[in-house]
């Protein structure tokens, strides 16, 4: 029995995450729907705006809980890996777009890519761990 | 670092997940250990040497006190 490829920190993260990830889809969705339809200006759409990044941090504190709650420290190394793999992917991927937008004019990057990039590589780095130490 | 793991956990006829359930890691932990991938911290090397009734030192292999040891062990039987 592999008895804590499933800790029960690993189940509340993932409980977290998937909470966090339903009302980030959710207050998208909501935010969309409100700028498309109803124009929001003034502190409603400040409120509207931030919601989905809102989600977002819940999701990173999710994994920072993940992280201290823990009790397998082979598993946490392979996250604290994992995620300065993540950390290092995403600052080389937007540093480079940056010089390459200034000086070739590639198409501008949205900074809400960034978190999309950081899970990207961070999910690779992970799996690549999870298949080395398998 | 080098460790006799596979030795002890042989001894009792353990599998990985039977050791890795007894410490409360994943088998995956279990593993790195074994093969020297990954060096336990000081309260689960304890641990380790708790369940196997004994020392630290007995389970890992102190590499540079090993390299060392061999020169002093030479000059003291001259």
């Amino acid at each position: 029995m592999d008895c804590t490829t499933n800790s029960p920190a690993k189940g509340r993260y993932m409980r977290r995450f998937s909470v966090t990830m339903l009302l980030y889809v959710l207050f998208l969705v909501l935010a969309v729907w409100f700028f498309v339809h109803r124009h929001p200006t003034g502190p409603m759409a400040w409120v509207l705006a931030l919601l989905p990044s809102l989600a977002i941090i819940g999701q990173i504190v999710a994994f920072g809980l993940y992280l201290a709650e823990e009790k397998d420290e082979f598993q946490v190394a392979m996250g604290v890996k994992s995620m300065l793999w993540g950390i290092g992917g995403t600052l080389s991927v937007t540093v480079t777009w940056g010089f390459l937008e200034n000086f070739v004019h590639l198409r501008h990057l949205d900074l809400i890519m960034v978190y999309p990039i950081f899970c990207l590589v961070s999910g690779l780095a992970y799996a690549l761990l999870q298949w080395r130490y398998r | 670092m080098k460790n006799r793991l596979r030795v002890l956990r042989a001894e009792r006829g353990w599998s990985q997940a039977d050791l890795a359930q007894r410490l409360e890691v994943s088998r995956q932990s279990v593993n790195a250990i074994e093969t020297g991938k990954f060096d336990p911290s000081l309260p689960l090397a304890f641990r380790l040497a708790r369940l196997f009734e004994t020392t630290i030192e007995t389970i890992f292999r102190d590499e540079e006190q090993a390299g060392q040891s061999l020169p002093s062990a030479e000059s003291g039987a001259r």
